[in-house]
């Protein structure tokens, strides 16, 4: 009894001084008209999602290097060898997936709830902005662990900003920081994706909810009379924490199970076979369909005309109706819509598969990433001490391409396969046994990771190749560019 | 007094003021909960409202322990790695006149390997050899040479060419480091101690 009375005047002395009370009883006591719906739990299940996106993100940063030197080998170190950076990791990395589910959902529901109508335009208008917003986090995202997928991803996306008329040149460059994928275009994304995205979605989803809650949340789509209202708290929320522990739980146990992806660190000049997550998957599709000046319809146009119909729903839909039956045209559009893009993802992801050079491809890059994950964690080395006995000669770009991803820049190897430094010492490692094993690798016993053959290896390649690694072997090397 | 905090203690007004069940009527045609309805909504209200926070602290504390621990252990598990560097030949070093010479020492921290450049005195004395840290033992400025010794330029510690105390706020004379000569090479073992205190301790 009396430990109850002080906590009354505890919280009566707080309340004086905060209006705390009014605060609770205004977000708690709302009453939801129709009474409380699971129909209704998306929305703030996002809003959490964002809470659990911003607090891994900024415990991300504590060991994220934002610079193309070492954000690679900090991510690895988060992923391999913090305790609980490969949930944290995982949980950002899936979340963002989740993010992008639920908000289509949330908007599928909004939508067909017709609960952008009467006096809620503006919550649609701020959703739209959003639902941009969350996209633009993905993309940017994207690149900062710089590994094979994220540059080439993000080499191809800019790419594509470049194509739009006019402006396309200057948005690329600004995107870029320059012309190339560069540390510089890391910076960039990393401060956007970091400081510029989160600000804005943080203030937008604030007046989104200001704004929602102001005009009252609309309600079931039937004009009948419902006399049943439930105030917020305690079903609807209780509704809601119970699909974001569902969601939660989904995202841990992902997390856990197939850990977030993780390839080698970017090598520009290699072959890598670039595609995007699954949600930009139906844009990507439709490229294909499109060519010369008629690409501009996958890249501008119809996104364009999707989010500009998006935007301006709420003003074209004028009429009071919210039954989605009652409503075939937007009904109808909205299914096309949704039944469109997942037929493309479907298809995008088809087409891969049949390809065999393609499927081959993108199971070779997908093993090699697996492997990367499975390797120990190896720190990388900074500072004035660096690795003795490399020439001062240049590897052929051959090497470049082909050997480097496994066999390091120098030969020095790493994670993914053994150093070369001395390898002509070994048995069976002759000048012409190195030739050969360039032309038949499994004739030297050698086992995947190691390919099968190398088509893209010319013959004068393999020579140039094999030269330099003897050169390297040797302490008197001869220049190979005096050759 | 009392009656307040009775009122309080059942939480079922979801409708105070005027302005609230004008805007409630107005936006859903419709007057207040029944009586019962209340009744029964208190104590589903109470279990709701329970497992409701229950949710929310089974996520707050997998959330709060990972982070946690994704914080703390690294910054435990960061150590010095190499143990015996090299420094400098030992006919290199000048007889009697201290010098300073700067190794290079690994340390792994967190994503990286990083080698820095420390600073350490020497002083040959015929066979013998002294290795002083640079780090002064008070607050971890660097210890240079002075007229009559070694002094640090930040609190004006001083010491004698061994290494003894002899004046400012330092707590103990200038760390020794382990050394040995291997093949004419000095080698030092390079560590850190705890500064402020007059023991010489190995900092962990």
């Amino acid at each position: 009894m009396r430990a109850s009375s002080l906590l009354n005047k505890a919280y009566s002395f707080i309340d004086e001084r905060t209006g705390v009370k009014e605060v609770l009883h205004r977000s708690l006591d709302e009453p939801i008209r129709g009474g409380s719906r699971w129909a209704y739990v998306f929305g703030s299940a996002l809003l959490l999602l964002f809470v659990i996106q911003a607090l891994t993100g900024i415990f991300l940063t504590m060991y994220y290097v934002p610079s193309a030197d070492h954000a690679h080998a900090s991510v690895a170190y988060i992923q391999k060898a913090v305790p609980g950076g490969a949930l944290l990791r995982g949980l950002h990395y899936y979340g963002s997936s989740a993010m992008i589910i639920l908000l289509v959902t949330h908007c599928t529901q909004t939508f067909l709830f017709g609960a952008y109508k009467q006096k809620r335009e503006l919550v649609w208008l701020i959703g739209s902005v959003l639902f941009l917003l969350t996209l633009c986090f993905a993309f940017t995202g994207q690149l900062l662990p710089w590994d094979q997928e994220a540059y080439f991803g993000t080499k191809v996306g800019t790419s594509i900003a470049g194509e739009v008329p006019l402006i396309g040149r200057l948005q690329q460059r600004i995107l870029l920081g320059g012309t190339e994928v560069t540390s510089s275009t890391l910076s960039r994304f990393f401060m956007a994706h970091v400081f510029l995205l989160p600000v804005g979605l943080l203030l937008l989803s604030v007046l989104h909810v200001y704004l929602f809650r102001h005009a009252g949340p609309a309600g079931p789509f039937h004009q009948r009379a419902d006399h049943r209202v439930d105030p917020f708290y305690p079903k609807q929320l209780f509704k809601d924490s119970l699909f974001f522990l569902f969601v939660f739980a989904v995202l841990v146990t992902v997390s856990t199970l197939a850990p977030a992806a993780l390839g080698p660190q970017a090598r520009p000049g290699s072959d890598f076979l670039a595609r995007p997550p699954w949600y930009f998957l139906p844009l990507f599709q439709l490229l294909k369909y499109f060519s010369g000046p008629l690409t501009l319809i996958p890249t501008v146009v119809l996104p364009g005309l999707i989010f500009f119909t998006l935007f301006l729903l709420p003003f074209i839909d004028r009429k009071q109706e919210r039954h989605p039956l009652k409503r075939p045209l937007a009904t109808t559009a909205l299914a096309l819509l949704l039944l469109g893009s997942g037929s493309l993802i479907f298809l995008a992801k088809h087409q891969d598969q049949i390809n065999p050079l393609f499927s081959a491809q993108l199971r070779r890059q997908d093993d090699l990433a697996k492997k990367f994950l499975k390797t120990e964690f190896r720190p990388q080395e900074v500072g004035p001490a660096q690795v003795s006995g490399t020439t001062n000669v240049h590897p052929p770009k051959a090497f470049v391409e082909t050997c480097a991803l496994c066999h390091g820049d120098s030969a020095e190897g790493n994670e993914l396969g053994p150093t070369l430094l001395g390898v002509t010492e070994k048995p069976n490692r002759t000048k012409e046994d190195l030739l050969k094993i360039l032309d038949n690798p499994p004739a030297y016993g050698l086992k995947d990771p190691m390919p099968e053959s190398f088509p893209g290896l010319s013959d004068d390649d393999k020579r140039l190749i094999v030269n330099w690694l003897i050169n390297l072997n040797n302490a008197d090397s001869v220049s190979l560019l005096e050759q | 007094m009392n009656g307040k905090a009775v009122r309080m203690a059942s939480k079922v007004e979801p409708l105070q003021t005027a302005r609230e069940l004008k805007q409630h009527q107005s936006h859903f045609e419709l007057g207040h909960f029944a009586a019962e309805e209340q009744l029964v909504s208190n104590d589903r209200r109470s279990l709701l409202g329970i497992l409701t926070g229950l949710i929310g602290l089974g996520i707050t504390s997998l959330l709060g322990v990972t982070l946690g621990r994704y914080s703390v252990v690294p910054a435990l598990a960061a150590a010095n790695v190499s143990d015996w560097v090299d420094v400098v030949r030992l006919d290199a070093i000048p007889e009697g006149k201290p010098k300073k010479q700067t190794v290079l020492v690994a340390q792994n921290a967190g994503w990286g390997r990083f080698t820095s450049e420390q600073a350490v005195w020497l002083i040959k004395k015929g066979d013998q050899v002294t290795v002083f840290s640079s780090v002064c033992p008070h607050l971890g400025c660097t210890v240079n040479e002075s007229a009559n010794g070694f002094g640090c330029v930040c609190h004006n510690s001083a010491w004698t060419r061994d290494g003894e105390t002899s004046g400012g706020p330092t707590p103990r004379g200038m760390d020794r480091l382990e050394h040995k000569v291997e093949d004419g090479v000095l080698k030092v073992k390079y560590q850190s101690f705890k500064q402020g205190i007059p023991e010489k301790v190995v900092a962990s």
